[in-house]
């Protein structure tokens, strides 16, 4: 080997045009596990699975109209998002923010299947028994909760995302009891609100927005 | 120089000694300037704002009903966010690998954890008196009668305590990132769980927290009689001792201090959950009475003695006097038994005026609920007597048109049967429950004077024909109700006595 040849690649590892290194997957697959158990995703799976049960053991005993059947069930519900938005956290900050260059793409996965999940096991809780606005309610309010609670994170840090969906979980009681008319209290509104429906999207994807580009807030002095 | 002539050296200083308590006071300044509740008090000033004051001034200001609200609605909201951030404040150390540098510092660890609690509950304590205190003035201001209600603030702030300990102690014993949104949503179900046990009428449910006076509306207590504070006596004893054994739990393991220390620790832990068990037991032993919850253990007889007042009267035929609380109400009132009483006024029995008076019956019905009882005619000259407890008030869910229409509704029928001698409960059945042949012509005058006097629609009777009977009834109402109002009043001046004794047949109403 010449000096001139120094630096150029062995020909026997370069990888043929058009085809991906053989470890690339594997790599991939260990990245997102790595970012999955970063982030706690297994812990928030099991608190899922729990809100589930307790959607279905509350679903058993809780009348088919009235305020506690769109009340308890709602609760429930912002304990998801909660999870949800917990799972921002980074215990790594800065670094891992300069050099994870699939760090946008893997929050926004991660984060939509989180969602996903959330659905999933609520709707699956809710199966065979009344849930008080059907699953359209629940995607709406699931999906503003979770839109909130990772505003929340991109504010507060992950750490402390649970305060969202839990305050507007407060100012929704009173809009239940007191049927306020604006949609942004979207889980007192009905199932088919048009209005109800846009203002929790917007916030889904807002929420989902800042924590794909910018993720959840450091751990500051507050932590 | 000699070793003789020498300056003496001056002493070393002394070190100064710094008293026992010292420490964990600095400590105590120290953790109230740097609590991450600080960062929470905006939102819970909001949620106060959006969940307690804000329908508080949707209401009328009755010290009741402002009360209700500080505790019941304002701890939905605070209780599972104090728990959340207690989980976050007493997991601080865990997050942080702190857990043994803190444990071999001057201040035994126990001590040190207590001290966070206190800053932390500190901050949430004055915002919620703020808060409270922001609503009493303005409904002082609004003119409301009596005084403020302090038992349900009390219990508010007894919530605050614990659920800041309960939360904190989670945190702790349990510092993840999952346990503080699992504190806050525990904390919800149980307060909703709660709600679901005393709407199943379960005798113990009734020390749930939010829980004011039981079935009572707001507005239907601590009105003519002394606000009976049983129940939040109990409760407060049950959150006390909720928090001291959270707070107690934390300095059981070594690490928490020496064995004095633990000692204590142990000793408060059983007396918070002996004191936490006994108020549950209190609780259940619970009776509902005509001004409030009583527990006979913790009653005081001095509650039962009522409170003086001055009514305030308007000045038509028939006076109706009020509770100077309702004085806002008189005119609605008025408006609606006025008219009433005024076409059956100078009839025998007929009562020459209107005063409102305390409930004196109650009775508890399923799902949480309860019955008071009603109007009734009495005294010499005849009065009526009116209990407005449980009714919805102007500003309370109606407007001033529906309370009237509820009050002629629910009272007129009541009158004019208390006049013609049915019982009161007769007025709200049908022309075809009449029932007693014996009544049926107390009842067709009835029905005929409600209908007269309410412009209410005649009763028609179920399936497809009335039976001969139900026929000469509502004939016999038909016939009554369209006489002219003096015809009818003559008649009834000369033939109430009778009507009342049973001795009118149908056929003899003009």
């Amino acid at each position: 080997m010449t000096a001139a040849e120094v630096g150029r690649p062995a020909p026997r590892l370069a990888p043929s045009r058009g085809t991906r290194a053989p470890g690339a997957a594997r790599t991939g697959l260990r990245l997102i596990r790595l970012y999955l158990a970063s982030r706690r995703v297994l812990g928030a799976l099991l608190v899922l699975v729990a809100c589930a049960l307790a959607l279905r053991t509350a679903l058993h005993w809780l009348p088919r109209t009235g305020v506690f059947s769109r009340q308890i069930p709602l609760i429930i519900e912002a304990g998801a998002a909660a999870a949800i938005g917990v799972t921002a956290r980074s215990p790594f900050g800065e670094p891992e923010r300069v050099t994870g260059r699939w760090l946008p793409v893997l929050r926004l996965g991660g984060t939509v299947a989180l969602a996903g999940a959330a659905f999933g096991a609520l709707a699956a809780g809710a199966a065979s028994a009344h849930l008080a606005g059907g699953s359209i309610g629940l995607l709406r309010d699931l999906g503003g909760l979770v839109g909130i609670a990772l505003l929340a994170a991109a504010v507060a840090g992950g750490g402390l995302s649970w305060i969202g969906p839990i305050g507007y979980l407060g100012v929704t009681m009173a809009a239940v009891t007191g049927a306020w008319a604006t949609p942004w209290t979207w889980p007192a509104r009905p199932p088919h609100d048009r209005g109800a429906a846009i203002c929790a999207a917007l916030v889904f994807a807002a929420g989902l927005a800042a924590v794909t580009l910018r993720g959840a807030r450091d751990p500051a002095a507050r932590e | 120089m000699t070793a003789a002539t020498a300056p003496a050296r001056s002493a070393p200083p002394r070190a100064r000694r710094v008293p026992p308590a010292a420490a964990p006071a600095r400590l105590l300044r120290i953790e109230l300037r740097r609590s991450s509740m600080l960062w929470l008090l905006p939102l819970l000033a909001v949620l106060f704002y959006v969940s307690t004051y804000r329908p508080a001034m949707d209401n009328p200001p009755f010290w009741n009903i402002r009360g209700d609200m500080v505790q019941s609605r304002a701890m939905l909201v605070f209780a599972p966010l104090l728990a959340g951030a207690g989980a976050w404040i007493g997991s601080r150390d865990g997050r942080r690998g702190l857990v043994d540098l803190v444990g071999v510092t001057a201040v035994p660890r126990w001590a040190g954890q207590v001290v966070t609690w206190a800053a932390a509950t500190i901050w949430a304590e004055l915002l919620y008196l703020a808060g409270v205190a922001v609503l009493y003035g303005v409904t002082a201001r609004q003119g409301a009668w009596g005084g403020p209600l302090w038992w349900p603030v009390a219990v508010g702030t007894a919530v605050v305590a614990a659920s800041c300990a309960l939360g904190f102690a989670a945190g702790a014993r349990l510092p993840g990132r999952f346990t503080p949104p699992l504190a806050a949503l525990v904390t919800f179900l149980a307060l909703a769980g709660g709600a679901f046990a005393i709407q199943d009428n379960s005798r113990y449910a009734q020390i749930w927290p939010l829980n004011v006076q039981g079935p009572f509306p707001a507005n239907s207590y601590a009105i003519f009689y002394p606000y009976l504070p049983d129940l939040a006596i109990a409760q407060v004893m049950f959150l006390a001792g909720l928090a001291a054994a959270a707070l107690g739990a934390l300095g059981l393991p070594a690490p928490a201090g020496g064995r004095w220390l633990r000692g204590a620790a142990a000793a408060i832990t059983v007396a918070g959950l002996a004191a936490a068990g006994t108020a549950v037991g209190l609780a259940g032993t619970d009776r509902v009475e005509a001004h409030g919850m009583v527990i006979p253990a913790l009653h005081n007889a001095a509650s039962d003695r009522p409170t003086p007042y001055t009514p305030v009267c308007s000045h038509g035929a028939v006076p109706v006097c009020l509770q100077p609380a309702y004085r806002s109400f008189l005119p609605e009132v008025t408006a609606a038994l006025g008219p009433l009483l005024g076409q059956l006024a100078g009839l025998p029995g007929e009562p020459v005026r209107v005063t409102q008076v305390a409930v004196t019956t109650v009775q508890s019905a399923s799902s949480n609920g309860i019955g008071f009882g009603g109007p009734a005619i009495g005294g010499r000259p005849p009065a009526l007597y009116l209990p407005l407890a449980g009714v919805s008030l102007p500003g309370e869910g109606s407007t001033s048109a529906e309370f009237i229409a509820l009050l002629r509704g629910q009272y007129g029928p009541s009158i004019v049967n208390e006049l013609v001698g049915l019982p009161a409960s007769m007025a709200v059945i049908g022309v075809n429950s009449a029932g007693n042949p014996g009544h049926a012509a107390q009842f067709a005058v009835a029905q005929a004077l409600d209908r007269a006097l309410n412009g209410t629609a005649p009763a028609r009777p179920r399936g497809t024909g009335a039976s001969p009977p139900q026929a000469g009834l509502q004939a016999a109402v038909g016939r009554f109700a369209a006489l002219p109002a003096a015809q009818r009043h003559a008649w009834l001046a000369v033939h109430l006595a009778a009507l009342r004794a049973g001795r009118v047949t149908l056929s003899e109403i003009p």
